[in-house]
Formats: structure tokens, sequence, C-alpha cells
């Protein structure tokens, strides 16, 4: 399968779909499947630089790194 | 963070950029309130090397368009260098200082080379026990307004400066004449980076913080003065300083 499909695929099963065709309003709104979260905003979060780095290079990405006072993932605090 | 919540900036940094974030600065809660802090966005290569910064908090829409001029310029600069054979970092610092004479007025000449720097010199922003922390990068001088016959001329830089003085950050800066105009953080991050556009961002990062943005670049997350006991505890727990600590401990006393 390619790159794209199993992408696809991981992405229909992995987002908040529920047995019976639900959708699960009630989960956070971030992604608990790949490891990256989104703290409230639309964009998706590495882990550290150095990880964010080492996938766009994997990726052929370029690197968006934002620098905050206070705590990023407490809205209240940023 | 508003910026950042729309679908539309979420669905091209993600299709064009890997993201993460950093804590680098502190801001201070007051009786409750908070006081100061801030935010820049760094566009970079996957080796830290800085293509453009977004100094202050933005709209979508500016946001986008950075992140688009970005992407776009990324690949003309490959094709112009590989063309030309002109540096790749030389071409992102004439185009800084392009946007710079076009958006703001000014006209600056792109440094397209590095003079080796010392980490231990004066020219370093230092923490509170005077230790090195990063470099301070000085912005190149700008040479004046652009009054070439293609460029901004007399009258529109009479109405970019009227624009500049409302701008996010606008202060005062002198030319190479002594004469004195204003220029917001979109301008000053144009100026530093047609003289040190494709700079590792650890090098960067302090000048944009504490030099445009005036902010104190810390390890210390959040500082609270005069806040609820508990939270002044806690808080001060990740504070850089134990004498801090212990002067509360001995204020409970």
């Amino acid at each position: 399968m390619t790159r794209i499909g199993t992408l696809v695929l991981g992405m229909l099963l992995s987002t908040s779909f529920l047995p019976g065709g639900e959708v699960d309003l009630a989960t956070p709104r971030s992604c608990t499947t790949c490891g990256q979260e989104t703290y409230g905003t639309a964009v998706q979060w590495a882990g550290s630089p150095a990880e964010a780095a080492r996938r766009a290079r994997a990726e052929e990405k370029l690197v968006f790194v934002l620098h905050v006072s206070g705590h990023f993932e407490d809205p209240a605090f940023t | 963070m508003n910026a950042l919540t729309s679908p539309e900036v979420g669905k091209y940094i993600g299709e064009h950029f890997v993201s993460s974030f950093q804590k680098v600065a502190t801001f201070r809660i007051v009786n409750g309130a908070k006081q100061g802090g801030n935010v820049a966005a760094y566009f970079c290569a996957p080796d830290g090397r800085v293509l453009h910064v977004i100094a202050g908090p933005v709209d979508a829409a500016t946001l986008l368009g950075e992140a688009k001029w970005v992407v776009d310029s990324v690949r003309k600069a490959i094709e112009e260098s590989k063309r030309t054979d002109r540096n790749f970092k030389a071409i992102f610092r004439t185009w800084h200082a392009e946007r710079l004479r076009r958006e703001h007025g000014f006209v600056v000449k792109p440094v397209t080379f590095d003079s080796p720097s010392d980490p231990d010199g004066p020219l370093t922003f230092r923490d509170p026990t005077g230790r090195p922390l990063v470099p301070v990068l000085p912005p190149p001088p700008i040479d004046g307004p652009d009054v070439s016959l293609d460029g901004a001329g007399p009258v529109d830089v009479a109405r970019l400066q009227r624009a500049e003085a409302t701008a996010a950050g606008a202060r005062k800066l002198v030319d190479r004449r002594g004469r004195r105009w204003v220029l917001g953080n979109k301008g000053r991050v144009h100026q530093l980076l047609a003289a040190h556009g494709m700079v590792k961002i650890e090098k960067i990062y302090g000048t944009i913080f504490q030099n445009i943005l005036g902010e104190r670049v810390s390890t210390a997350p959040v500082v609270t003065i005069n806040g609820p006991e508990s939270t002044r505890t806690a808080v001060c727990l990740h504070c850089e300083s134990k004498r801090a600590v212990a002067l509360i401990e001995r204020g409970r006393r």
C-alpha cells in the first residue's frame, strides 16, 4: 500500500468514530493516536524542536517553531 | 493563539511544515492579572536555520500569508541558486531587504556573508549571574527612505511612516544620516533578517525576543507576584533562583 493510502487508512481508523457511526464529540481536540498534540489549535505539534527537525528532514518539509512566554499547553497561561 | 485555531492555517502549516513550540520567556502574574508575555513564530529549514520570523501575535490571514511567502520563496531561491550559482542565504537576505524597501519604504544593504562572532564577547545577552545566553545580533543600518524613481518615493514614505506609527511594536530608529524614523515589528524583522537570515534559531531568538519584542529571555515560564499564597509557592518552585523561595518561606514565618 502506498504511503498516502496507509496515512488515509490510519486517519480513518484513528479519528473519533465510535461503533455505530457516532462521532465522539467529547474527545479532546488532540491527536491521541499519532502522538502529536494540538493544544486547542488547528496545528499538530511535535514533542520537541529536535523531533520536528528530524521529521522535517524525513518528510522533506520545513520547520515551524513557536517561541512563547509561559505555558503553551494551558491556554490560560499563554 | 487565535491565528493558530484557523483550519486553513492548520492545513497549510501541516502540509508544508513540521511544528514545534518552546517556552523561552516569562510573563508575570501580578494580583492575578497577566503582564507581558509574547510570541514569536519561526519558519526554519530542517537544520534550524531561520528563513523568516513573525514577531508578536498576528491574525490568521497574516500568518498564512507569511507561511506561503516562505514556502514560495524557498522554491524560488532553490531554483535561482541553481540557475545563477548565487548563495541561497544571500538570496534570502536580499529578499528580506527588498520586502523592507517595498513594504516599509526603507533601504538597507543586505549582508551576504557572516563575520565570526565571539560567544563570550560583550555583544551577548546574559542571565542575572552573568552567564552568556545568546549573542546579540545587531541589525544592519538603515540607509534611509527609498527615494528611487521605481521605489516608494518621498510622498509614499510619509504615508508608510504614518502606517508604521500605528504598527505593532512601532519604535523610533535612526538611519545612517541621523534622521529619525519609526518602524514596527514586521519591518524590524526584515531589517534584521537582511543581515542575519539563515542564521540558526538558537543564535537569533534572543535578539528577536529581547530587541524586537522587548521581552527578557528566561527559562522560568511564569513568575507570580502578589498572587494567592499557594500559587506563589507553587510557581516559585519553577523560579531560577532558590533565593526567591527562601524569601517567601521567610516571609511566611
